[in-house]
């Protein structure tokens, strides 16, 4: 594909690297971008990105694998987009996913991201394991398949595989279960959301990932999904519609803080410390939600939520969106993303890191070990502080 | 540059080794909660000789023998660039080594080829026979374990893998059969967009009949007679305690071990 036929071509060249795109809105550093502020190299950066690609794509460059692991290491957390002064700042993350999409079909992409698309393909899940192994988390939790419930609890890739967030799925069902709510999970029946496959420029893969789950979805009547990953839930309410899809989709924190308000889950057992949250990107700069996971966390007794200097619209990823948790471009540095946000969240005098998405869960606590804080920062899901909550309470 | 790819499907077990069980008949495994996909070998392979067609032209043919869910895998090698591919519609369950090497070198020889290529071996069976048989049936010089090779003029110059990373170098006289190790090359990766092309295209597929194969020549000269998982092993530690405790009872654990 030349130059012309790139669907940004005609205005890619407008980037002349001004370089806001590596800074996070309070301006405190030049860190915002998590490959920058890993690499410290301008071609990590957003700007210096798309100029690779444009040179590449007007064969000025030959693919290296170096180049394809530099557009890899987008995280594809928009950070990026918050800062961009420019009229086409919404398409800039865009950009770089269209350039995979190229590689993609050219069977060029680092070996990581072929291993990842590889495993989607045949196994459903970018670690290669077993299908039929997706929902034996569920087993012993008395959580029960889907069949027609009010809700289906969507778990998601990591949520299902990955050992410390599996115990993250299994406590907000338990939460759920305690709470009344009807619902039921499709364990060794789900199939992959395809988010990061999306990210990753795989687009034919998603789009029969998308058809598939929708077919199934419908097969089985389900109308309402609630989520515990914010990839799954970014996917279904905002991709899913493009395939002719309306189901009322939530992230957990949203269902979790309408039951707190119904009284339905009750949290007056409190949590005694100090907390800090970390601010997905898929929940936040791809949802635009901020306030619902603070609102879960400021009314439980006991919590004092403390903010890190980088927040909300300018938090900085840890570093494990658009596949990289599996990728893993970002680590094997103390400038590694999660380890610059675990730095940053140890500064506020917290004790716990409350986070809502499995994979910060898997990056954060990995950098907290890295860093040597386990003994003084916890890494805990929204889930679990609320389930610690409900705990106390049931115990009184 | 007309090269033969000899490709097999396998069941999908790196990291899902668990998920393997023996069957009632205690001869083959239970396939029905299994993936499959291409025999990783055999991706290498292709690879290689999609890049040496890239170079010098010519057409590449890949064939296989099995039923007719092993068209994944030709389609597969279709989305790879292929320019053929071949079924020889039979199941392979009961065949050993010398029966495939038998019906592939009677195919082979109808083709045109100045190379056949083969992966080192497969990952389910491990064998690595078919490729040296069929070579010797056809009588062409052959290599195994390849991990490079330069097209000379008529010959091809390879480097095979022995122990300890010891290169063995030889000249070969073209046609030859190659086996190919892993890590020959990085293959590219097969979109799903390109499979789904790839379904447009011919699969052929050729019965023994049409092949002259009777059931005789067939005749399995090596019998399975059991299958058996390896026992559990005794000596797994999961080592527990904080940092500073694991690390110690590490440490004193390769300091015993005799490896250091």
């Amino acid at each position: 594909m030349a130059l012309a036929d790139y669907k940004y071509g005609d205005i890619i060249h407008r980037c002349f690297r001004c370089g806001y795109c590596k800074y996070p809105t309070s301006w405190i550093d030049l860190n915002s971008c998590p490959a920058y502020a890993r690499f410290r190299l301008e071609s990590y950066s957003t700007g210096g990105r798309l100029w690779l690609i444009r040179a590449w794509l007007n064969n000025e460059l030959d693919w290296t694998e170096h180049l394809a692991e530099i557009v890899y290491s987008c995280a594809t957390c928009k950070n990026c987009v918050e800062q961009c002064p420019l009229g086409f700042n919404i398409d800039i993350v865009n950009m770089i996913i269209a350039a995979r999409s190229e590689m993609v079909e050219r069977g060029s992409v680092p070996l990581a991201v072929k291993n990842f698309l590889d495993n989607i393909q045949r196994q459903g899940n970018p670690y290669g394991n077993a299908r039929i192994k997706r929902g034996e988390w569920i087993k012993e939790t008395g959580i029960r398949q889907y069949d027609g419930q009010e809700f289906l609890y969507y778990i998601g890739c990591v949520g299902s595989y990955d050992t410390r967030a599996k115990e993250t799925a299994k406590t907000l069902g338990e939460v759920l279960g305690k709470a009344g709510v009807s619902f039921g999970v499709l364990g060794n029946e789900e199939n992959c959301d395809g988010n990061e496959v999306m990210k990753l420029g795989e687009e034919g893969l998603f789009q029969s990932l998308a058809e598939q789950n929708i077919r199934q979805f419908r097969d089985l009547g389900v109308s309402k999904i609630v989520t515990l990953s914010p990839h799954s839930y970014n996917a279904i309410k905002n991709n899913y519609p493009g395939f002719n899809s309306s189901f009322d989709v939530f992230h957990y924190t949203q269902l979790l803080r309408n039951l707190i308000k119904d009284g339905r889950v009750d949290v007056s057992g409190g949590f005694n410390a100090k907390v800090t949250y970390h601010d997905p990107c898929f929940l936040g700069r791809w949802n635009n939600e901020y306030d619902t996971p603070r609102q879960v966390l400021n009314v439980i007794p006991g919590i004092e939520l403390v903010e890190m200097e980088r927040t909300r619209t300018g938090a900085l990823c840890c570093g494990g969106g658009g596949g990289n948790f599996y990728t893993d471009f970002l680590s094997g540095s103390e400038d590694s993303p999660a380890r610059i946000r675990i730095r940053e969240a140890h500064t506020t005098g917290a004790s716990v890191v409350a986070v809502a998405c499995p994979n910060c869960m898997t990056m954060l606590e990995d950098a907290v070990k890295a860093e040597g804080l386990e003994e003084r920062l916890k890494i805990m899901d929204i889930s679990e502080i609320v389930g610690e909550a409900c705990l106390v309470k049931a115990n009184k | 540059m007309d090269i033969v790819v000899a490709i097999k499907q396998v069941p999908d077990t790196s990291e899902v080794v668990d998920v393997v069980e023996i069957d009632a008949s205690e001869k083959d495994i239970k396939k029905d909660t299994l993936i499959f996909k291409m025999n990783d070998w055999d991706e290498y392979t292709l690879e290689e000789a999609l890049r040496l067609k890239e170079k010098l032209g010519g057409i590449v043919t890949t064939i296989t023998v099995g039923p007719s869910e092993w068209d994944d895998v030709l389609r597969r090698a279709l989305a790879m660039g292929v320019d053929r591919a071949i079924r020889i519609d039979e199941d392979v369950t009961s065949l050993d080594s010398y029966a495939v090497a038998e019906i592939l070198s009677t195919l082979i020889s109808r083709l045109p080829y100045e190379l056949v290529m083969f992966g080192a071996q497969s990952e389910d069976l491990g064998n690595g026979q078919v490729g040296p048989m069929v070579a010797e049936m056809l009588d062409i010089p052959h290599a195994t374990l390849v991990v490079n090779l330069q097209l000379q003029g008529k010959e091809v110059r390879v480097s095979r893998e022995l122990e300890g990373g010891v290169l063995e170098l030889y000249n070969i006289k073209l046609p030859a059969l190659l086996t190919v190790q892993t890590g020959i090359n990085r293959p590219r990766y097969v979109s799903f967009t390109g499979i789904k092309k790839a379904r447009e295209k011919e699969i052929e597929v050729v019965s023994l009949d049409k092949l002259g194969l009777s059931g005789e020549k067939l005749i399995p000269k090596v019998k399975l007679e059991k299958l058996e998982l390896p026992p559990a092993g005794k000596r797994a530690e999961i080592i527990s305690g904080s940092t500073e405790e694991a690390a110690a009872r590490l440490t004193m654990i390769m300091k015993n071990s005799e490896l250091f």
